[in-house]
This record gives structure tokens, sequence and C-alpha cells, in this order.
């Protein structure tokens, strides 16, 4: 009769939508990648051979910072992550433009565009890396017929990280497309008909209607391939393994290169510096990308 | 079959108190209507009784049993949704026969119960299709046959009409009180519509904010409501109120009267009322009348004329606004002063608290 | 009304596209059909006489057959965890959108970092070993779908809001249990994101090769990511051999995108877009 008696009888009823159900993923995602997330925070202040640890403080981290050639895979990393991403959202926008306008032969356009998206990294790497020879490459051999040196695309120091950020762009551009299509077909044509009565030209169009109201997209392909371009390994692997010497080295590289290596505690300090680092960059930059989406 | 008996339900959301104590008896068989405004709790309660809320305090049985702790595949309920919730995925006839199923029921007495549903609500063409091939009208009937396939004792309609356009509901709350009258079930029904509460229940438990205003038939509610609540919400258009004071107090009666009202005799219950005191009298629109000696002057503002009656805006002296529904066609000009009669025997005083000062029933 | 400079702009727009997207590929597959000799000019060259099947063949059972294994390895590892995804995903994805807790917006936050920060490689190993699970098929199926999880809850979440929860209710009332409200109500109503869920997840741990780089060292364990990268140092003087393997695992992915595009373009772009 009391409300007091009802909460001990209540525990017998079993809610429709169990908490265990959350079990069996949370134990995975907890054992695999929490765990050796946390893990991590210890190991990169040790001496590690993956049997015994010995304590040695910062030092991994100094070692991070002293060395030229992992300073330089620092700075790589943030040069490819902005190339990569800032090339994605232009040429992605443009694409997208393009293919949702009264364009001739728009399924081909967007398929041939996105299946680089599915297709194996690795093999896109090697296939690029066969092509971008300096001599004997088709890109070098196609722009000889036009009299032009190609340059030296993989081998020069200067152009190697750019070289690999190319290719991570023809690869990833189908995926930002597909995302700014999205955003732009939901923009509702009302805004470019009052546009249009009010006398704009389709460049004014594209300036103060298309480009405003995108920014959620613009957000989405600027936030991904960012994060996609700071933790990029498998495409520098596959083309250039870093090289020549350290030149398109990036913290994801070293940290493969440090674990070959043996120096376990030093490699999962690379870790740490990249989770910081995207921490770091990514955080703030979601805010703003966001904040400015609120104001519309 | 099954009666329900309510003791003292309540349901509280944290510090929200939604339902403030409720004590029920319904009979085996009876036709129950919940009504109220929204957000009064009539959902609450009925998904209480069905065991998709959990009770906070108080008891309910259902039958002999009580239910506070029950699974709701164990209460004998069958529950029929406002949006009708029917499984996307599934044809008709299995959306009819999914408790049958859970309930590992033999497949051929499975299917023999789903026809005899299907038979029962005239949908036996329909059983082959998906909800999304439905019109809204076949819906609900899919909705009503996954509740009676059950055979539950207690039947529970959530506002199962208000998707539902005006004219088809007409039909399918006449098909709601044949089944009744066939299946002799008991069924609770929640509704925010006074008109469906009316025409279906053999009982009608009118609730605000929480609390049970009144229950009874619904004549019982029409002409003699506890409240001032109950008074303006039972009854279409709305009974009309003002503010008048007390004159006289005679033997069963009280005379009130005000700048609005010349003086009316109102039978009445005295107790407690002294001359001087302000009350408020309820009048229905239906038991006004055009009289020239008319107790009541104000000034027609709208006129609708239907033809077989004329329903009239009128504003009276102090600005309270009053409407009249007058028999046949009645010609009025907007602005002039009309006077009206009031049959006293149909009005109701209402004290301070809004408590109804009825007389007793001879 | 197509405009002389539209018309223009769309041939141009196709020839460039295809010099850009198309000529890659081509270039693949002409390399797949030379012999030895003529793949080490590496041009853009009509292949003389028809190798394929050789360069395949050859291929296939290098290092002893490994291309198989390798392909058996990588279906295994992509089926199994595409498949404890869905269920885990859906699983989280259906009492987070229906269950208002404390925990959600833990919960959401640990997704999200999920997404956002890169695996801690050398600890995972160093568990892996001691779960004795490092180099192993089933750690490599657990670890892909750890690291995956999120992106599948984050699509799963936002369509089970979509259902109703009164059809939750109706189950219930027709007496369903916890496990049959999910398995045989919510489940099947999700079908369209699962498909998108199993093309787009499949094609990545498919082509995932940083992970089993890490965690499945060895031969025997080999993905087809990996063999192409071990056959890489092999195959350096036989660049129609090397094209042959690339063009042999673009395979999969081209098929899947030719049967499901609507929906990894769909799957591609809701998640990015709520994530």
């Amino acid at each position: 009769m009391t409300a007091a008696a009802a909460p001990a009888l209540k525990m017998q009823r079993r809610s429709l939508y169990p908490g265990w159900f959350y079990l069996p993923a949370a134990v995975v995602y907890s054992v695999l990648f929490l765990a050796p997330t946390f893990a991590s925070l210890y190991f990169s202040l040790t001496r590690w051979t993956l049997f015994d640890a010995t304590f040695i403080g910062f030092d991994n981290f100094a070692q991070f910072f002293r060395e030229p050639f992992l300073i330089q895979g620092l700075v790589n990393t943030v040069i490819y992550a902005v190339v990569t991403s800032g090339l994605k959202v232009v040429i992605g926008m443009a694409l997208a433009v393009m293919l949702t306008s009264q364009i001739m032969a728009r399924g081909y356009l967007r398929s041939v565009i996105f299946f680089p998206v599915l297709v194996s990294t690795i093999g896109v790497g090697m296939t690029f890396t066969v092509l971008m020879h300096p001599t004997q490459g088709m890109i070098n051999q196609a722009l000889a017929l036009f009299g032009i040196a190609g340059p030296g695309w993989l081998v020069d120091p200067k152009l190697a990280l750019f070289s690999v950020a190319l290719v991570d762009v023809w690869k990833g551009v189908g995926l930002a497309t597909v995302i700014y299509i999205a955003g732009l077909v939901a923009i509702p044509k009302d805004y470019y008909e009052a546009a249009r009565i009010d006398g704009a030209t389709r460049l004014q169009n594209f300036i103060y209607v298309t480009l405003p109201l995108s920014r959620p997209a613009t957000a989405t392909v600027i936030t991904l391939s960012f994060i996609g371009g700071l933790r990029t390994f498998d495409l520098i692997w596959a083309m250039t393994k870093g090289g020549p010497g350290f030149a398109s080295d990036t913290v994801a590289s070293v940290i493969y290169k440090q674990y070959q290596a043996g120096f376990y505690g030093l490699s999962t300090a690379g870790n740490v510096v990249l989770f910081i680092l995207i921490a770091v960059l990514v955080v703030p930059l979601t805010m703003f990308l966001n904040r400015k989406q609120g104001h519309e | 079959m099954a009666g329900l008996e309510l003791k003292n339900i309540q349901k509280t959301y944290g510090k929200v108190e939604v339902i403030k104590g409720v004590d029920l008896d319904i009979e085996d068989g009876e036709f129950v209507v919940f009504v109220g405004p929204s957000g009064c709790g009539k959902s609450t309660l009925l998904r209480m009784i069905a065991g998709l809320e959990d009770i906070t305090g108080g008891e309910l049985y259902i039958g002999d049993k009580l239910c506070n702790d029950v699974e709701p595949r164990d209460r004998s309920i069958a529950m029929v949704f406002q949006s009708y919730a029917l499984y996307p995925h599934m044809t008709v006839y299995d959306n009819v026969g999914f408790g049958l199923k859970l309930a590992k029921t033999p497949k051929d007495v499975r299917d023999q119960k789903i026809r005899e549903a299907a038979r029962i609500l005239k949908m036996e063409h329909l059983l082959d299709r998906k909800p999304g091939q439905l019109s809204g009208g076949q819906r609900q009937r899919v909705a009503i046959g996954r509740a009676i396939v059950r055979q539950p004792e207690v039947f529970l309609f959530d506002e199962p009409l208000s998707n539902l356009d005006a004219a088809l509901r007409v039909d399918t709350r006449m098909e709601i009180a044949k089944l009744h009258a066939d299946l002799g079930a008991t069924m609770i029904y929640v509704t925010h519509d006074q008109v469906e509460a009316m025409t279906l229940a053999d009982k009608i438990v009118v609730l605000d904010a929480g609390v049970v205003q009144q229950v009874g038939s619904p004549i019982e509610l029409y002409q003699r409501p506890q409240n001032r609540f109950v008074a303006g919400f039972i009854g279409s258009p709305k009974m009309n109120f003002v503010e008048v004071a007390v004159e006289a107090i005679g033997p069963d009666a009280i005379t009130v009267g005000s700048k609005d009202v010349a003086s009316l005799r109102v039978p009445a219950a005295t107790a407690g009322i002294s001359v001087g005191d302000t009350l408020t009298l309820g009048i229905r629109p239906h038991d006004l009348s055009p009289a020239n000696t008319g107790a009541i002057v104000g000034r027609v503002a709208i006129v609708e004329r239907l033809g077989n009656e004329t329903i009239v805006n009128i504003e009276l002296a102090s600005g309270t606004a009053w409407l009249a529904v007058l028999d046949g066609d009645q010609a009025l000009r907007i602005g002039e002063s009309l006077a009206l009669a009031a049959e006293p025997a149909k009005a109701i005083l209402f004290d301070a608290a809004g408590k109804a000062l009825l007389p007793t029933p001879a | 009304m197509r405009s002389r400079g539209s018309i223009i702009g769309g041939v141009a727009a196709i020839a460039a596209t295809f010099v850009v997207f198309v000529i890659p590929f081509l270039f693949i597959i002409l390399m797949a059909f030379k012999d030895k000799q003529q793949s080490a000019l590496r041009d853009f060259s009509w292949p003389n006489g028809f190798h394929l099947w050789d360069n395949l063949y050859e291929v296939v059972k290098t290092r002893n057959w490994m291309m198989i294994t390798a392909f058996i390895n990588s279906s295994l590892i992509t089926v199994v965890s595409v498949t404890l995804l869905i269920v885990l995903a859906a699983m989280v994805g259906f009492v987070l959108a229906r269950r208002k807790t404390r925990w959600n917006g833990l919960i959401e936050f640990l997704i999200l970092a999920g997404l956002m920060i890169p695996p801690a490689v050398v600890p995972t190993i160093w568990l892996l070993q001691g779960l004795k699970l490092f180099g192993t098929l089933h750690g490599m199926i657990l670890i892909q779908v750890a690291y995956n999880l999120p992106f599948s809850i984050i699509l799963y979440r936002a369509f089970i809001a979509t259902i109703p929860r009164e059809l939750d209710e109706a189950a219930v009332i027709d007496g369903a249990r916890p496990l049959d409200v999910f398995f045989r109500i919510i489940l099947p109503l999700l079908w369209p994101v699962t498909v998108t869920n199993i093309v787009v997840q499949s094609v990545g741990i498919f082509n995932d090769f940083t992970n089993p780089l890490y965690y499945l060292p060895g031969n025997q364990n080999a993905t087809v990511q990996l063999t192409l990268y071990n056959f890489q140092s092999q195959f350096s003087t036989a660049y129609n051999l090397l094209f042959t393997n690339i063009m042999l695992i673009t395979i999969p992915p081209l098929i899947v995108f030719m049967f499901f595009n609507r929906q990894i373009v769909a799957g591609m772009t809701a998640g990015a877009v709520k994530g």
C-alpha cells in the first residue's frame, strides 16, 4: 500500500532494454582498445622489452623532441593532414557541385570518382609508386611527351611527402565528394530560387547560398580527413617507407619503425604523442567547426 | 473474465507526481473510459495497468491477482496503441499471430485463432499483406485483431481513433462498441475526446492533473457533475459559466443574480451558503432558449446557422462570452440584444472551490 | 536546354576523370596481361600476347600457394568480424537509443574516442601475447571488432531512434521477452542499416593492412594485403606478377561496388555526417 514497499518489489521486473546488451561490446572494446590505450600512458614512460619495463620518466618524450628525424615526423604529419584535408575539401566541393549540376554522364563520373575509396590502399600505393618512377614511370613519360621534365616524385626529399599526399587525395576525394553531394542535395531549392529572383549570378549563388549552407558537410570532410591524415600509415609505408631518408616519415611510420627496431617504449611514446596531437588539433577544430554551424 | 481494482495507485517520475493516488473499481465486462485533457495522466494510468510503466505506489489487482510486479504477458491483457504499432516486417497474419507464436501455441490452433479473428473483423482478404500496404482503417483493424486473438480478459485502448479521419472514426467507434457487446470482455479506453467517452462508456473516469475528478455513467456525469472541471469537460459545446451572488436561500434552492442574470431560483444544496456569497452559475448551451422575459440578456456577437439549429455567441453585460444552441433556424442580427431563458432545474451552482451544489435527487 | 558550353564542360569532365581515375586501373589490367619483359617497361602499351592465365597461376602458386591461404584468412577474418560487429553494435545501439541513463554521456564519449584515438599498438601486442591471441586469427578478429565498433554503433543508433518505441511495447504486451523484442522485432527492422554495415565494414576490414601488419606476423596467417606487401620484394623485377596480384585483390571490392554502390555511399555519408 505504501510507496516505500514498492522499490524493493520493483527490482524483480526486468527492463525491456537490458543493460547487459552493452556487455559483449564493452568487454571487447575495453580489453582490446581501452586497456592498451591506458597502458600506453605508463609504458611510454619506460624502456620496455615486452617482458620487463624500466621506468625512465619522460626520456622517451624528450628523445622525441630532440632527435631531428622524429621532429620531422611530427611536422610531416601535420603538413600531410593539412594538405590532404585542404585538397579534399576544395576538390571534393568542386566535384560535388559539378555532379549535382545538369552534367552528362553523372553516374559514370560519380562511380569513377568514388571507386578508389574502396580499393586496397596498399595496391594503390604500389601502383602509384610505379607510375611515379622518375624515369620509367608513366606520369613522367606522359609529361615528357609535352616536353616537360617531370620531377622525381618520390625520390626528391622535398617532394616525396606531397606526392604521397596527392595519391591520398586521389584515393580519398571520392568520399569527400559523396559527403558534399549529400550536403548539397539537402539544401532546399527555395534558397536558389529566392536568390535568382533577387538577381544573383551563378557565382553569387555559390558564394552566398551553397558555401554557407554546405558548412556541415565541410565540417565533416575536414574532421574525417584531418583525423585520417594524422593517422596515415599504410599509404606512406607502401610508397616510400618514410624515405628518402626521413623525408616522408610521419608519427605513425615512426611508431612502426621504432617497434620494428625493438624500441617498444619509444614506439609507445610515439603513440601517446600522436594521441595528444590528435586531441590538441582535432578537438578545437571540431569545436570551431560546430560553433560556426550553430550560428546558422 | 476479470474485473480490476486500483488501490491508491501512484506514479512519480523523480519528484514529479503524475498520478496522485487513484482508487477505482472496474467490474468484469465493463467498458470504462479514462478521459481528460492531455497531460492529465490517463495514458500513464493505462500503461501502468498494461505493465509498461512501473507502479510507484499502491496496488493493482486484475481479477483477484496482485499485478504490480507481474510481467505484461502474465496479466491477461491486450492493448491497442494509438499508432497501432504493427510490426512493419511481418504480414497481417504474422502480426496477429505473433503473441500466440511467443506463447508457443501449436501451429494449427494458432492458424484457427488467427482466421477466426480475421473473420470477426472482416479482414480475411488482408492476411497476406504487410502493414505498409494498408489504409489507416485497415491497420486499426489489424491492431484490434492482434488484441482479440489472444483472448485477453482485459482490453486496453490508448486513443485508438485519434489517427483516423472523422468519418472513419465514427464507424470504428461503433465497431468497437459492437465488439464489446459481442466479446463481453472488460475494456479500458483512453481518450481526450468526450464524445467518444460519452458514446462508448458504461463508466467514465474523468481525470485531471493526476487526480480522479469523478467516476460515473455518461448521463450521470452530464447531468450531475460533481465539480466545475467535470461540468466543463463533459458536454459539447462546453457549459457556460458566470459569477453570481446569492440573493436568497430557500428550501432546497438558492436564488442567485448578477448584472448578467436576473434573479434565478436554482435547485441546490444549501448547506454552508449564506446570502451575499459569490457562486458560479453553469448552464449548458442547449438549455437556453429565446424568451422575451428571459433572465439572461446579452448582445449577439456571432451567429452560426446550421439549419436544424443555430449556435449563437452572446456577450453578457459583464463581458463574459456565452454560447447558446437554439432549436431551428433563427434569423439573428449581429449586435442585436437577445434575451434567453434558462430552465432552472438544469442549471448548476458551484461554490468558490468549484464543487457542485447538487440538490439531493428526488 | 543544354548549351554548347555545358556539353564541352561535360566532355572535358569525362576526359579529365578518365585520365585521372580510369587510366591507373587500365594500367593495372594491361600490366596483368603482359609478360615479364614487356611489363618491365612499365608503359601504357597493348600487351604482346595474352599472359593473364600464366601470370595468375604464377602469383597464386608463389610461396606454396600462399595466395589461397591468404584469401581464406582474409575472408574468415572479414566474415566473422563483420558478423560479430553487427550483433554487438546493434545491441549497443538499441539500448543506447532506447534507454536514457546517466551513463549515456560516457558511452557516447567512448564511441567518439574510438573513432578518433589511434590504437596503442605495442601495448596491444603485449596484451594479445598475454591472452595468447597474438598472431592468431581469433585475435585479429577481436581487434577488428573492437576498432570498428564505434562506427557501426553510430550507424545503428541513428536508425533505431527512428523506430517507434510503441513497437517494443506492443511486442511486450504480446508476450515478448527482451531478447524476443531485440531479435524478432528490432533486428529484422534494421536490415537496411545492416546491409550498409556489412558492405562498408567488409570493404574496410578486407582492405586493412596496418592491423594485420602489427598483429598477424608470419606467413601462416597472412592476409591478402599482407601477401601483396610481402610479394612486393619478391616480384620487384616481375611487374606483370605484381600487378596481377593488385588486380586480384581489387576484384572483391569491385564486385561489392557493383552490387551495393548505393548502400556504401549512403552508409559512408550517414556515418560521417552523424559522427
